[in-house]
């Protein structure tokens, strides 16, 4: 393969760039149609009118399914073209290309022939029929081409993993691994954070993950994702490399699932897009020949990829079992998220997996993983003392009996173990920065420890958090758990593409006082109701107001909840994304 | 060896996984998500009364065949499927009743007014009460109530290719 | 002018569906809890996805406040999924139950409990 001429690899990037350039142009008309309100497109005319703010005709673009896989695959051919140019004349780049012209190829046949954004009506309509009044906002805005870029990264990791297989792993690929792998794990974090918190100011419900079937199907590229970026930390001893592997492949190869679910429109969600069985099969048969084609060779090489194993209690041992349960929780979300299509296919009965399913397991999951990792921070624990492992092994026991027998609600204890955990890290942390002057390994210590914040605050989230309904006519209040709420009025507002009715409510909490408005609004087109939901926050808590239905005496029903940690989610997120971002970043000295 | 046991495993857990998946995608009747009513009797305790308030006796609906349609005036896929069940009044003999959900009064006569009258009544139902005792969850819904006794119901929009599935086998 | 947005502004809040009537204010603080964790595990059948207490549709409203009847009347927590799931059918009942479910619980701890095994003897294998 090495012996490919100059020539040919030189012609390959100048038809990277050609595929790049020509998808640019035909995403640019399409968006050009949008603009100019033309609907005779069917596309445009499904997700756009008149009355939309140019915004939104901007995003109505990627708002359904076809203009949407248009972005995907012009994501696709993008970062194809910037591996090219970041490393090219590498040995390992035509394999690398090669693979991913084939996922480039199907993708383009698959938009083509099911999904072609460019059909057109014989007659002009004189007006759209609207973006989905739920797609109208800022944050929807920018969360669809988010995930979809760290779908189409996860596809260059992908074609690296593949290339190495065929020529072996040398030091250069694992530089671009490592640098995809972190660009793609970030993107598809912040795609994830984006889209929650949408959730939680938009669909005014008071959450910010719901276990819905498409959430979780976003999660398990991602669970995969970090599990594959973990295992890339000790490759370079070519330790774990068939694990690094397999994850590479998996990670893929779950995206490519994630879209099949999604697209095919097989499992009931809020998210869905029209289902079309033919995109169905066609997505189907994709994975089924991706996952075959990349599994086989995987194993026809494995004799090739064999590598070291880390000792017992070792770091990197540590590390594996991080992975096992990172799998494992993959593999609750994977059969919570899919098991109503067995009941369906198999008892033709719909079926609910409800959250309890998924927190009950998941919750000690994590509190394991978290313990494994903090664990790894002090060395001098692993160095060869298995007495001190019994002993550790028979405290938890212990506690877990005593925590059994005085029946404390196992939420609470999470908490405080977590709380626990949280201190001993910063405790570390900052004896670290006083004694050597620097934490030697800042992004990791960052990142780590907000994993452990963000615990902590979805924990606190579930055990604090109360709610009130009650019905209020305008100038009446009500007490809430310290907090007195006050409906001052209700007023009557038009916009452009909607009328709106705003309640506007005084909350009074000690000494503090603060306003927020919540609104209710019928779009003009389709006559779609939603809620705005009115939302102050502070470091601490939420308060949050939904505006229901008004009776016949005048007076509003409303929601009131008291969220807590809701900021400390968001906080430790973006804490999270920033230790990657400079992790990635640190690594390549750019 | 211990290899090809993982690799024989995981082709399995994959052929299992595309097949099932395959078979749901090839199940072509759409499955109800939300159980149908019917087989169940048709009960509404309360009293009832015509959007103009005079009483109606329950006996009026559970004697002969009965189509309830559920509706509103602020309901759109009512609005959608009006015209079809005004042109199914007028070609054949349908005894058809409307159970007016969580409406005003005012409205809806105002929306019969502006849209025409298939329904020989149309039951008040402010509260939607007794709406949410027969197992409505919303508006559009139809139900076939032959001698007391709820035959088909189907929950969403009615429309010819439905009417032909669920309800013209009666008429 | 003014007058005219006042007409529009009582039309426009009129065609807004209609609330039921009371709201759960017969309930003491314990059975109110009752009625949030039950109105969390409750779909909306009206709704893709999302519980009763999280969703803005009617029917929604309306069942919340038939299940605060319900547990006003005395009955209990699984006589109130039942009658649930008599009316709507059990794609309604969010809450998985573990019992009726075994293995879908079960499965993912086996196999974790076993690849963990695995991994350990491996390793020691190996460090032989």
């Amino acid at each position: 393969m090495a012996s490919l001429s100059k020539k040919h690899a030189s012609f390959g990037n100048k038809l990277v760039l050609a595929n790049f350039a020509t998808l640019l142009i035909c995403c640019g008309y399409l968006m050009l149609q949008f603009l100019e309100d033309n609907f005779s497109f069917t596309y445009v005319f499904e997700n756009s009118s008149t009355l939309l703010p140019t915004f939104y005709k901007i995003s109505a673009f990627w708002s359904a399914h076809e203009g949407s896989f248009l972005l995907m695959i012009l994501f696709l051919s993008g970062s194809m073209f910037v591996n090219n140019s970041f490393f090219s004349g590498q040995d390992w780049m035509p394999i690398s290309n090669a693979t991913l012209a084939f996922i480039l190829f199907f993708y383009l046949v698959f938009q083509i022939f099911t999904s072609n954004p460019f059909l057109t009506f014989d007659v002009l309509p004189s007006n759209g029929t609207d973006l989905n009044p739920l797609l109208q906002d800022p944050l929807l805005v920018i969360h669809p081409p988010v995930l979809f870029a760290g779908y189409v990264f996860y596809a260059v990791t992908f074609s690296l993993v593949i290339a190495g297989m065929f020529i072996g792993f040398d030091k250069k690929l694992f530089q671009s691994l490592k640098l995809w792998a972190g660009v793609s794990w970030f993107t598809l974090t912040f795609a994830i954070l984006l889209g929650s918190i949408w959730a939680y100011y938009e669909l005014g419900w008071g959450g910010y993950w719901f276990w819905d079937p498409v959430e979780n199907v976003v999660l398990l590229p991602w669970l995969a994702g970090t599990a594959f970026t973990h295992s890339l930390i000790f490759s370079k001893n070519k330790i774990l490399l068939s694990w690094m592997v397999f994850l590479g492949i998996s990670t893929f190869l779950l995206t490519i699932l994630a879209s099949f679910v999604v697209r095919s429109g097989i499992l009931n969600s809020v998210h869905s897009f029209a289902s079309d069985p033919s995109r169905g099969v066609f997505l189907l048969s994709l994975f089924g020949v991706f996952a075959f084609a990349s599994l086989v060779l995987f194993f026809s090489k494995s004799v090739f990829l064999q590598s070291e194993w880390p000792k017992l209690l070792s770091k990197q041992y540590l590390l594996v079992l991080n992975n096992v349960v990172l799998l494992a929780i993959l593999l609750i979300v994977f059969l919570g998220t899919l098991y109503p299509i067995v009941t369906e296919v198999f008892y033709g009965q719909k079926l609910s997996i409800g959250p309890n399913y998924f927190s009950s397991l998941i919750t000690p999951l994590v509190l394991i993983l978290i313990t494994l990792f903090s664990v790894e921070q002090f060395p001098t624990l692993l160095k060869n003392n298995k007495r001190n492992l019994f002993l550790g092994v028979f405290l938890i026991a212990l506690v877990v009996i005593i925590i059994d027998f005085l029946k404390i609600s196992a939420l609470s204890v999470g908490l405080y173990f977590v709380a626990l955990i949280l201190s001993i890290l910063l405790l570390k942390a900052s004896v670290e920065l006083i004694t050597k002057r620097q934490i030697s390994i800042a992004h990791k210590v960052l990142g780590h420890l907000s994993v452990v914040l963000l615990t902590f605050a979805v924990i606190a989230n579930h055990e604090f958090s109360e709610s009130l309904d009650v019905r209020l006519k305008p100038g009446e209040e009500v007490e809430f758990s310290n907090t007195v709420v006050r409906l001052d009025s209700v007023d009557v507002e038009g916009e452009m593409n909607f009328d709106t009715v705003v309640a506007n409510f005084s909350i009074q909490s000690g000494e503090t006082q603060s306003n927020l408005k919540s609104e209710k609004r019928v779009y003009k087109i389709g006559g779609v109701i939603t809620s705005e939901t009115g939302i102050v926050s502070t470091i601490q808590k939420d308060y949050h107001i939904v505006l229901g239905d008004r009776f016949q005496d005048g007076s509003w029903s409303i929601r009131y909840s008291i969220n807590y940690g809701i900021m400390l989610i968001w906080i430790s997120s973006i804490l999270l994304l920033l230790s990657m971002l400079y992790g990635t970043i640190r690594r390549h000295g750019y | 060896m211990a290899t090809r046991y993982f690799l024989v495993l995981i082709l399995a857990l994959l052929v299992m996984m595309l097949s099932i998946f395959s078979l749901s995608l090839v199940q072509t009747d759409e499955l109800q998500t939300i159980k149908t009513q019917e087989g169940k009797k048709l009960i509404i305790s309360e009293k009832i009364y015509d959007l103009d308030g005079n009483p109606i006796p329950f006996k009026s609906l559970t004697e002969g065949k009965v189509l309830l349609n559920v509706w509103a005036s602020w309901c759109i896929t009512c609005l959608v499927e009006h015209p079809f069940l005004k042109s199914i009044t007028e070609s054949k003999d349908v005894k058809l009743i409307g159970i007016n959900y969580k409406d005003q009064s005012f409205n809806a006569l105002n929306y019969l007014d502006k849209n025409g009258n298939p329904y020989e009544f149309s039951i008040f139902d402010l509260s939607g009460d007794i709406s949410l005792k027969l197992g409505v969850t919303g508006a559009p819904e139809t139900f076939l109530v032959i001698d007391g006794e709820i035959v088909s119901h189907r929950i969403g929009e009615v429309n010819l290719e439905v009417w032909n599935e669920k309800f013209a086998p009666y008429f | 002018m003014k007058n005219l947005l006042h007409i529009f502004k009582i039309f426009f809040i009129f065609a807004l569906p209609i609330a039921a009537e009371n709201l759960y204010e017969n309930l003491n603080a314990d059975q109110l809890k009752r009625l949030d964790y039950l109105s969390e595990n409750i779909r909306c059948p009206k709704c893709s996805y999302g519980n009763i207490n999280s969703s803005n549709a009617p029917i929604s409203k309306d069942l919340k406040q038939e299940i605060a009847n319900l547990i006003a009347e005395g009955f209990t927590d699984d006589e109130i999924f039942n009658l649930m799931e008599e009316r709507y059918g059990n794609y309604v009942i969010l809450k998985t139950d573990i019992n009726e479910n075994k293995s879908l619980f079960l499965i993912p701890l086996m196999v974790l409990l076993i690849s963990i095994l695995l991994v350990t003897t491996y390793t020691i294998k190996r460090s032989r």
